[in-house]
């Protein structure tokens, strides 16, 4: 069954830093990590709720920074840090969340856009606070009960740890009667406010969570990286996440997990030069939406769905 | 601080320039949602290659301005058709989401190749008119400005003409109006998109020949401009190309002046404010959806 | 007779256009009623506004005496209002199963809290609709689809899973907005049925429909409206014969005027 092999691989990916003394590897696998749960969360906002959100990119950086700003400016410690770069985001989301959601879908999307624009414009420009280009280095190892995670390696089990719980947390929220109804309201709106249900409640909750798992994501790889400026916020995430989306399957679980993994691993793979791999990025997701619009899961799908009506003449 | 009346005529006339520059790029961008119900991502890329193909075409025609103008705005118009031909032939119009995607991944293709091919270095561009300009008082202008600015303003006549006297024009506006009462009238919506696309295709070419001698060329110089159009479209009145124009305009006074009196690095930060704010208080736009309404 | 709906004097006007000039009606509790009409009469308007996805401009509905005027869809929904809409909702990607599930949703106590934990409310509030959904599935004939995603079934067949969703939260009444529309005849007869099986087991329906024969198989009561007003109302013989109506259709089909007039005579 799925479940059993998703565990299967999670212990699997639990093992890496004692598989490989690489830092390379294991840094890679950090990446991998981080960009699969910011995938997974857009996968939820838009994969299984409908809504396209660019504010996920905007909603990464500010999570990166509150994490940096928490430990450098504030005197907390990382832990507290992701707290709050998840609490901000999320508490973003409602307030942004609440006036755009109500509008049609291209004032959405084109806000949710112009949000994640203005965030990397907030981090340039707010010199006073973020330092601006300059950014945030040496944010110093995270620590715990008396234990540094002061290596890749040890790094890695945080990462690994945060991973593996917010893609626990998603997959339970995904295939409760709550996923089914996001489900429902991407599918049909209109039905589900004839069936007794209030579509702009789960919609907002939607954005929030995702919003606070993608900036808690961000935390950690801010950390992981030792360092966070203004291009934490580049375009190029956003569509790092959207690819992964895309190519898994929007509204499929695991097929946009796979995704991540293989897609995170393999430019370290195929080490073309930036803009070839761009181009190649490009390409996919212009090839993707004509040939797989649902992804590579949604490909099975529609066999699937064929081979059933078939059946049923 | 100097808020003397010359400076702020100065900034004024700057403001509107650069008002006309984003109107002739929103402009394109609501034409083609009107049309296709699409917005396109890729849109910036069609500024970007017009003003490298100024810039391509420039030393070639002697420095001339004119001609290299026209040849920039042809070669954009050309990569227009083909871009409509190859992929947003393919869409239709109640795909928003994939026609932003696909547009997405053409906008990625087209500036890695162009960085690619010609690399990130910014390029000056210079023409017969170099730096010369013109001179009222203290306020000084060149003619580049000038005849961009000039450009623009003869290019919004002649759209204003098309759309309302042209066959053409009025089957755009049909079917921005009401898609199914023009297809059954006989209007054909591939043909009408073809040329819509072609069209604001041009008028980016346009925009991007203009400030090509302004300002540095990069495969990136799309990108940030187009951002704020998405913006001006939506806040101007999904498809209501006054409404564009007028947001437009507004902007990029308001940059102008924000400019003018506050410290520069804080002017892109808080024209997007201002957007953002406009966008949450007023999400359906500050004008009414249009039906490409022209007078 | 006891009225489950009541509609006072519910009047909409668009861009000058009176859609609903001052309509009042009741359905009776166990009733089939018909709401017929030309097009432009209005039945569509009424429909919209009285299940929340119109505003009307006056007017007032109410529903076993509570008034939901002007109420939001989905709170007319838990009141007891169902409605299917003309051009058939279902959830066109999930099972069966999860179409009749979902319809049931909102009604039960279980909240997610309950459905973590898996708590004796949420198992019993589960079992509760299953029981519900295998007796409407059987009742509409669709047992061997349960499992599969419903895209992949007809027209007619989709219109069946609407109206089994519809019922599922046990509602108070049940509005079908031209339930065999685009139906094939053979389908007709099917949907027909299965109303009047339900019907029989005590559930109130509203009907609007265009299929004037339809309406006076199934329907104890008809209303009729024109131009956004009542013209009639009455039994199905009494409307089939009604002269005033036969003028209110004969723009439509003279034909089926005259057929009328020689069924009557």
């Amino acid at each position: 069954m799925k479940l059993a092999f998703a565990l299967l691989v999670a212990l699997a990916f639990g093992a890496v830093p004692l598989i490989t003394s690489s830092n390379y590897i294991v840094g890679v696998g950090v990446s991998a990590l981080m960009f699969t749960v910011a995938a997974a969360a857009l996968n939820l906002v838009y994969g299984f709720t409908g809504l396209l959100s660019f504010a996920q990119l905007g909603f990464w950086g500010i999570g990166g920074y509150a994490t940096a700003l928490t430990v450098m400016t504030f005197g907390g410690n990382f832990w507290m840090g992701l707290v709050y770069a998840a609490i901000l985001n999320g508490g973003l989301a409602l307030v942004i969340g609440y006036p755009i959601l109500r509008t049609n879908r291209h004032a959405f999307v084109i806000s949710t856009l112009t949000f994640a624009l203005l965030a990397a414009l907030i981090a340039r420009d707010w010199v006073s606070l973020t330092r601006g280009p300059l950014g945030i280095p040496n944010l110093p190892s995270p620590h715990a009960f008396g234990v540094v995670f002061d290596t890749t390696h040890k790094f890695y089990w945080i990462a690994w740890a945060f991973a593996v719980a917010m893609i626990a947390f998603l997959y339970a929220l995904c295939s409760s009667r709550i996923g089914r109804t996001l489900v429902a309201i991407k599918q049909n709106e209109p039905l589900v406010r004839a069936q007794g249900i209030a579509p702009m409640p789960y919609k907002l909750a939607s954005f929030a969570i995702s919003a606070a798992i993608t900036g808690a994501a961000g935390g950690v790889l801010t950390f992981h990286l030792g360092i966070i400026d203004p291009s934490f916020l580049d375009f190029y995430y956003m569509q790092t996440f959207l690819i992964i989306v895309i190519i898994g399957g929007a509204g499929s679980f695991w097929a946009v997990i796979a995704a991540g993994i293989a897609l995170s691993a393999l430019p370290e793979v195929l080490r073309f030069s930036a803009d070839f791999r761009m181009i190649i990025y490009g390409v996919i997701l212009v090839a993707a939406m004509f040939a797989m619009p649902a992804g590579v899961a949604g490909w099975f799908r529609e066999r699937e769905v064929a081979r059933m009506r078939e059946a049923i003449r | 601080m100097d808020i003397s009346a010359v400076y702020l005529l100065q900034l004024t006339l700057n403001g509107l320039a650069l008002g006309l520059l984003y109107a002739l790029i929103a402009v394109g961008l609501s034409l083609i949602f009107g049309v296709m119900e699409i917005i396109n991502f890729a849109h910036g890329e069609f500024l970007m290659l017009g003003a490298f193909a100024m810039c391509f075409a420039l030393p070639v025609m002697g420095l001339l301005y004119w001609p290299a103008l026209a040849t920039a705005i042809v070669a954009t118009m050309l990569v227009g058709f083909v871009v409509y031909e190859l992929l947003l032939v393919r869409l239709r119009p109640d795909e928003f989401e994939r026609s932003i995607l696909v547009t997405l991944g053409l906008s990625i293709i087209i500036i890695h190749l162009m960085q690619y091919l010609f690399t990130a270095t910014p390029r000056m561009v210079d023409s017969q008119y170099g730096f010369d300009g013109i001179e009222i008082g203290t306020i000084r202008i060149t003619w580049t400005r000038v005849i961009g600015a000039g450009a623009s303003i003869a290019a919004f006549g002649g759209l204003y003409v098309v759309l309302r006297f042209t066959q053409f024009g009025r089957a755009m506006r049909a079917i921005a109006q009401n898609r199914e009462a023009a297809l059954m009238v006989g209007i054909r919506p591939r043909v009408v998109a073809r040329n819509a696309v072609i069209l604001a295709a041009g008028l980016c070419g346009l925009a991007g020949a203009a400030i090509s001698p302004i300002q540095l060329v990069t495969p990136y110089m799309g990108q940030f401009l187009i951002f704020k159009a998405f913006a001006l479209v939506i806040i101007g009145g999904l498809g209501n190309i006054p409404g564009a124009v007028a947001a437009a305009i507004g902007l990029g006074l308001i940059e102008s002046w924000i400019g003018g009196f506050f410290e520069i690095t804080w002017q892109e930060g808080a024209v997007f404010v201002i957007m953002i704010v406009v966008l949450l208080l007023r999400p359906d736009g500050l004008f009414k959806r249009g039906g490409m309404r022209v007078g | 007779m006891t009225a489950l709906l009541t509609v006072s004097d519910l009047r909409k006007a668009y861009a000058g256009v009176h859609a609903l000039d001052g309509v009042s009606f009741e359905v009776a509790a166990g009733s089939i009623t018909g709401l017929i009409g030309p097009n432009g009469s209005g039945k569509s308007t009424a429909i919209d506004c009285l299940s929340g996805f119109q505003k009307l401009d006056s007017g007032r509905v109410s529903l076993e005496g509570t008034d939901i005027t002007g109420k939001p869809a989905h709170l007319i929904a838990r009141a007891g209002l169902m409605r299917t809409f003309q051009t058939v909702r279902i959830y066109e990607r999930l099972s069966l199963r999860d179409n009749l599930a979902i319809a049931a949703q909102q009604f039960d106590p279980a909240t997610w809290v309950d459905e973590f934990f898996r708590t004796r409310r949420y198992r019993d509030a589960i079992e509760a609709s299953e029981v519900r959904a295998n007796a409407l599935v059987d009742l509409i004939g669709l047992r061997k689809y349960y499992e599969i995603e419903t895209g992949i079934l007809s027209y007619g067949q989709k219109k069946l899973v609407a109206l089994a969703a519809a019922l599922m939260p046990h509602p108070k009444i049940v509005v079908l907005d031209e339930p065999v529309a685009g139906v094939n005849p053979s389908r007709i007869r099917e949907i027909e049925v299965a109303l009047q099986q339900l019907n029989g087991a005590g559930e109130t329906f509203l009907i609007v429909e265009h299929n004037v024969e339809f309406i006076t198989t199934l329907c104890h009561h008809v209303i009729v409206l024109e131009q956004g007003r009542k013209l009639t109302e009455g039994t199905a013989a009494a409307i089939h014969t009604d002269p005033r109506v036969l003028e209110a259709y004969l723009g439509l089909s003279p034909e089926m005027a005259e057929a009328e007039m020689r069924g009557a005579a």
